[in-house]
């Protein structure tokens, strides 16, 4: 038996159904380009229940969370979160998450809705020796991504409390909506501005599909639409963000995936650090690229990458893009086999469709200079790093 | 008529795979049903066959490629391929918004009409062929 969100009464009369890791999610409302376009444009709302929420409390939280993610979690302050990664002893990835600091010595851990229980049981395997308590909270909190240029404003309709464009990217607040205390996070997985609201169940203050609505109606003068894992997944690869099982697993490993960013080798050891040591000494052996096609076509996940008739590589995801009105895909070509702007060829069905390589993103959105901007506005204007109480 | 929302036009023929054919005198325009452009949903690309191809029944024709997937249109008679509907290298998205006016494929010259029009079903067979299909 699949399993529901809190809103899956509202996405089977309104979405087009799909299995998702076990859940029983909403592939698209309106339509994919429709729905990219509204994120890009305006706002768009997403339900992102399926992932697992795994709170992380103790004397050790923080000291524990250094050893099993690669990021510096002694550098995060609280109502802050960043991007990490949890590595295997050989440094494959085991799984890609957002890490909020909630207070001092209370974390929770936003990972991938297939990694729930494989993640769950990593993190109790190696807390032996940590006095940490961890729980997966998934069930008992419902999220929502709210993501476009219009996103805070829409939101800032129905939540009290903080002024929401004042949240730099990566911090959090914690707001009222219809009286309920809920965790508003500028976090995303579109490339856009945007927020992402944690929804704690509670028998006093509204469900959380009583906020969904809510939300869709306060949206609704900014032209709001419900969108699903259809565009969520082509707008987060226009980004350039790699989707867990796809362009990562734990065969791969963040240096060659392109996410040494989230790998603090200064912090002291980890999980994998030896092994990622050792890779980044003798250079990893490919690289995550982004591919644009010129000709028409849509490179699929397997498909052949080819450089002067030569294979250098394959594509893990691709997809269409709306804005580009363009075949897009990301994928690993060998090292130094390609650089960026290179022309190269994607094999479509025995055509060979060109393109050339690309840097990420792959489509300009938010998180560029302008994000940049905004952020410092943030913290002129006195952004508050304090604990924050959730749930 | 009309099954789940999806329209079935009188006077067309319909194949399993969803493609419908249109008798117009001594041709046939092809196309696919209303059900296979929602299923595929958000069409970017269609690959149109060659003017002038030979295409046996239920084989390859062209294909059409939506955001999510990619699919064959199987050409649902047998015969030459007289015209194309070249509108759609430009406009893919016509097969989604008229899939059986402005988003027709093409025009075939039949071979073998009678024998071929045996193999597909009419209006009311398609929509139970339909129904049962929606069922699972």
């Amino acid at each position: 038996m699949l399993r529901r969100t809190a809103v899956y009464e509202y996405h089977r009369e309104f979405g087009r159904l799909t299995e998702f890791s076990g859940f029983e999610m909403p592939l698209w409302y309106s339509g994919i380009i429709s729905e990219c376009l509204a994120v890009r444009s305006a706002v768009g709302l997403f339900d992102v229940s399926h992932m697992g929420r795994i709170l992380i409390r103790g004397r050790d939280a923080e000291a524990f969370l250094n050893r099993v993610t690669t990021n510096d979690v002694q550098a995060l302050k609280p109502s802050k979160s960043h991007y990490s990664l949890l590595c295997n002893p050989n440094g494959g990835i085991k799984d890609d998450v957002i890490l909020y600091k909630l207070d001092s010595d209370r974390f929770m851990m936003i990972v991938n809705a297939a990694n729930r229980e494989k993640d769950l049981s990593w993190l109790l395997e190696n807390s032996k020796g940590f006095d940490v308590s961890i729980s997966d909270i998934s069930e008992g909190v419902a999220l929502f991504a709210v993501q476009g240029p219009r996103a805070r404003e829409a939101l800032q309709r129905i939540a009290q409390g903080p002024d929401l464009r004042g949240i730099p990217r990566f911090c959090f607040v914690r707001a009222e909506i219809g009286g309920l205390g809920c965790l508003i996070s500028a976090t995303g997985y579109t490339g856009e501005d945007g927020l992402e609201v944690f929804v704690p169940s509670s028998e006093r203050g509204p469900s959380a599909l009583e906020i969904w609505r809510g939300i869709l109606n306060a949206g609704s003068e900014f032209g709001i639409k419900p969108c699903g894992l259809g565009s969520r997944d082509v707008l987060r690869l226009e980004a350039g963000l790699c989707l867990y099982g796809n362009d990562i697993d734990e065969g791969t490993n963040p240096l060659e995936a392109g996410l040494a960013f989230a790998v603090k080798m200064g912090k002291g050891d980890f999980i994998g650090r030896a092994a990622l040591e050792a890779i980044s000494r003798d250079g990893p052996r490919r690289a995550r690229v982004g591919i644009v096609l010129e000709d028409e076509g849509i490179p699929r996940r397997g498909f052949e990458i080819l450089r002067g008739g030569e294979r250098i590589g394959e594509v893990t995801s691709g997809t269409y893009s709306p804005i580009l009105k363009r075949g897009i895909a990301m994928g690993y070509v060998g090292a130094g086999s390609a650089a960026i702007g290179d022309p190269i060829e994607v094999s479509i069905r025995g055509r060979r469709a060109r393109g050339s390589i690309s840097g990420f993103p792959l489509v300009k959105c938010y998180w560029g200079s302008e994000a940049a901007r905004r952020d410092e506005e943030a913290r002129r204007a006195g952004f508050a790093y304090r604990g924050v109480a959730f749930p | 008529m009309k099954v789940d929302g999806y329209e079935i036009p009188e006077g067309l023929y319909y194949s399993r795979e969803h493609e419908w054919v249109k008798v117009e005198g001594d041709r046939c325009r092809v196309g696919i049903t209303d059900y296979a452009q929602a299923t595929l949903h958000d069409i970017v690309y269609v690959e149109l066959p060659k003017i002038g191809s030979r295409v046996s029944q239920m084989q390859q024709l062209g294909t059409v490629e939506s955001v999510k997937a990619v699919s064959e249109i199987y050409s649902p008679i047998s015969g030459e391929v007289l015209e194309v509907n070249e509108e759609l290298s430009k406009h893919p998205e016509l097969v989604n918004e008229s899939p059986y006016e402005r988003g027709w494929i093409a025009i075939i010259k039949p071979s073998s009409l009678e024998a071929d029009l045996r193999n597909l079903m009419d209006p009311r067979g398609y929509s139970e062929f339909l129904r049962a299909l929606l069922k699972k």
